[in-house]
């Protein structure tokens, strides 16, 4: 059989209160990051990398975007007659009352006949709000060695506290002895959100919390279930960063400025694939100034930039200033005009003149499209 | 099934030697261009807006990467039900087989497959052009002219005129001679290789050609020559839009460049006739605090810390601290180490440039011009610390440390 003995299952809508400005208008799934990627490009080249043939999406709200970046996968080689890339949008049925999953374990209740009719001896649970690149592969042999009921994937440092289900995890060894929600803490190992589970488990422990009303895998089954079940911690050395905050998707982007963060995310053995488009690269025109910042293709750059991530497709024209600023797919600065600190949506244009400035502490923000005059 | 109007046949097979060590391992038509771009990405982006779906590629010289790069066809939509691209090298039949012997018996020999389409027209089409053109209104042009061939044609000054196939009209644009580099040219319209013909004509042709055993089986100096002495109907397709024939390094090196140029209307940018290529995903480019990058082009994954000016960076192409590149095309995966100096030159995919070596030379800085030429140096090459390589040099193996060559 040629088909790998791993499932992928991406869930889409996360934790989309904590950035709700970007993800008024698209799932967390496909929030741009880093100049040309979505944030399920992490997920989805992760569990590639890892020789995964078949991968969900997990779907809820918002997802046309998502479905427009990931398309039938094939820039993932997911476009397969066996197995493949599978978009699961909710589904309704008569004792469902219309109502859409809240958890990450009721959600799962909706795809069960997908699960069910996999082959695959075990599933991967991926939240797409994590930017990480870490080998599959050796969490599920890690998994497998030590005949864990659940593998949790963890990074150890300081906890994205907004995240109301993100579980920090006691261990003797790699053993889970303890699992705690803190509100605030320096220095733990917290769950990254990347789970591996036998998928006949999975489905047993979704029928069984069906009946008992239970929604969330962290709060409601993993937090109690230390006697029940062997959990293991898989810790997690390479770049894996969670958001918790517009802020802190801001941050996340500018550390793509530093060259250890780039190496440690966009490692030649683990690629990271997206959506490619056909735009020329990018041009630099005669009188721009450019410093630390990170450039897609199809740019037309004949101001100042610094200290910034330029998505595909921008143009900014002479005599502007872009500074410590996150500007999006085919926005528009406009002839001497400034922006600093700001995070400029798809399509947003800065006119002629205008200054557009937010600060350090309170970013200025643009919608999709939006003019600033 | 709809019926195929027309089939595109490009010529892809030359082995290119003038472009010397770029194309010692690759076909012509896969040499990288403006950054992202093979040359095969404009014959076959044009073939796809103009509206024709089936596409031949004629392949005979180290057809390897060609294949590899062309693969389904699905970069440009011709990953078609009926159609779709099609690579055609010479193949061995039951009374033996022949390599194509000139451009006239490549299609000869690929008779069978337009056959399987039954067209009207066969676009004839060389694979190392540089420009976008709406086929579809040369077919109509050809139609409405009721042509059995129509070649397509652009006005250059007459003193260039000698260095390409010129083609004498009249009035009504029809073509009463061909000339092959005139030495006293009589008109000023260069042939383009791209003709379009009424298909049962050129079957006519091509067999009558291939029955010719002194014919060379060339369309420019056989087929075209035996057509006109036969009468046919011939007319010319006025071109007057950026067009370049990149067979030589100076002309790939000046067609890459004049992306630079915003008087050149190839406009790349334009989405309303795209040029597509197989696209990767490489992460956006860095542009470090010590750079300096001014009137270039860069593209995905590359990392730029030096100086950078006049230049095209393809993929993956790092230029560290303290290195400058000017006037020059850095093809994908090259390294261009600290203080290292690239000018005027050509520097092929993964090669490094080690530390404070030179390659190129300005031709302000050369006292005579005839000395001056592009320096390029051929893939997967390391020229050594210090290094020299000197205008106009083509660099086949490693420069050691200090060597000038």
């Amino acid at each position: 059989m040629r088909s790998n003995k791993l499932l992928g299952l991406i869930y889409a809508n996360v934790h989309e209160d904590l950035i709700p400005e970007l993800t008024s208008v698209r799932s967390m799934a496909s929030l741009p990051f880093a100049g040309r990627y979505r944030l399920i490009d992490f997920s989805l080249s992760n569990l590639v990398n890892a020789g995964v043939t078949q991968v969900g999406i997990i779907t809820k709200a918002n997802y046309q975007s998502l479905m427009d970046h990931v398309g039938n996968g094939k820039a993932y080689d997911l476009d397969r007659k066996a197995g493949g890339l599978f978009i699961l949008p909710p589904f309704s049925t008569a004792d469902s009352d219309g109502k859409v999953y809240e958890g990450h374990l009721d959600a799962l209740a909706g795809i069960i006949t997908f699960l069910r009719r996999a082959s695959q001896e075990y599933v991967v649970l991926c939240d797409s709000d994590v930017v990480s690149s870490l080998d599959l592969s050796l969490m599920m042999k890690q998994h497998k060695e030590t005949k864990a009921d659940f593998t949790i994937a963890y990074k150890h440092g300081r906890l994205p506290k907004n995240h109301k289900d993100i579980m920090v995890l006691e261990r003797d060894g790699n053993r889970v002895t303890g699992i705690s929600f803190p509100n605030e803490s320096e220095s733990v190992d917290y769950s990254l959100n990347i789970t591996i589970v036998k998928r006949e488990l999975l489905i047993e422990l979704v029928e069984e919390t069906k009946e008992k009303g239970y929604t969330s895998l962290s709060r409601h089954l993993l937090a109690h279930s230390l006697n029940r079940f062997q959990i293991y911690g898989y810790a997690v050395t390479g770049f894996a960063e969670v958001m918790d905050s517009t802020q802190s998707y801001f941050k996340l982007n500018k550390k793509m400025l530093e060259s250890r963060s780039r190496k440690q995310l966009f490692c030649p053995e683990r690629p990271i694939y997206t959506k490619t488009h056909d735009r020329m690269p990018t041009r630099y025109g005669l009188s721009c100034r450019v410093e630390n910042s990170l450039i897609a293709d199809g740019c037309r750059i004949e101001g100042t930039v610094k200290n910034s991530v330029i998505f595909r497709n921008v143009t900014i024209e002479q005599g502007a200033v872009v500074e410590d600023s996150i500007v999006m797919q085919g926005a528009v600065i406009e002839k001497n005009a400034t922006v600093r600190y700001a995070i400029l949506d798809k399509q947003a244009v800065v006119t002629q003149d205008v200054t557009a400035q937010g600060s350090a502490a309170k970013l200025l923000l643009a919608a999709k499209g939006e003019r600033i005059e | 099934m709809k019926k195929t109007e027309c089939v595109a046949m490009i010529l892809a097979g030359g082995q290119g030697s003038r472009l010397g060590v770029l194309t010692k391992k690759i076909a012509k038509p896969a040499v990288p261009y403006g950054g992202k771009y093979r040359i095969i990405d404009f014959p076959l982006s044009n073939c796809i807006n103009s509206g024709i779906e089936t596409v031949g590629i004629l392949t005979q010289y180290q057809p390897l990467e060609l294949n590899d790069y062309v693969g389904s066809g699905k970069p440009w939509d011709l990953d078609r039900r009926g159609g779709g691209v099609h690579i055609l090298p010479p193949y061995q039949k039951s009374k033996g087989g022949d390599w194509y012997k000139g451009t006239a018996n490549a299609i000869y020999q690929n008779i069978p497959f337009i056959e399987r389409y039954d067209p009207e027209y066969v676009l004839v089409l060389s694979g190392d052009h540089i420009y976008k053109m709406d086929y579809s209104a040369m077919i109509d042009h050809h139609k409405n002219a009721g042509s059995d061939c129509t070649i397509a044609v652009m006005e250059v000054p007459l003193e260039e005129a000698p260095r390409f196939g010129i083609m004498n009209v009249r009035d009504d644009d029809s073509i009463y001679e061909f000339e092959e580099k005139p030495a006293h040219p009589k008109s000023n319209l260069a042939s383009m290789g791209i003709y379009v013909f009424s298909w049962d004509k050129l079957k006519k042709y091509l067999y009558q050609d291939e029955q010719n055993k002194a014919s060379s089986n060339d369309f420019g100096k056989d087929v075209i020559p035996a057509m006109l002495a036969d009468n046919q109907k011939m007319t010319v397709y006025r071109f007057n839009r950026y067009w370049k024939d990149v067979g030589t390094i100076e002309s790939l090196w000046e067609a890459n460049l004049d992306l630079l140029n915003p008087k050149e209307d190839l406009r790349l940018d334009s989405q309303d006739w795209v040029i597509y290529s197989r696209t990767h995903s490489f992460p956006p480019q860095y542009i470090s605090p010590t750079s300096d990058v001014e009137n270039s082009l860069v593209s995905d994954g590359c990392e730029v810390y030096g100086k950078l000016e006049y230049s095209i960076l393809f993929e993956n192409v790092t230029i560290e601290e303290g290195a400058t590149v000017e006037y020059s095309l850095i093809m994908p995966g090259a390294t261009v180490k600290k203080g290292a100096k690239v000018q005027y030159a050509i520097v092929a995919e993964n090669v490094v440039v080690g530390e404070n070596a030179v390659v190129g030379e300005n031709p302000q800085e050369i006292g005579e011009l005839d000395q001056w030429g592009i320096a390029v140096v051929g893939e997967g090459l390391r020229i050594g610390k210090n290094a020299v390589v000197k205008a106009k040099a083509m660099v086949d193996k490693n420069v050691k440390e200090g060597e000038t060559i």
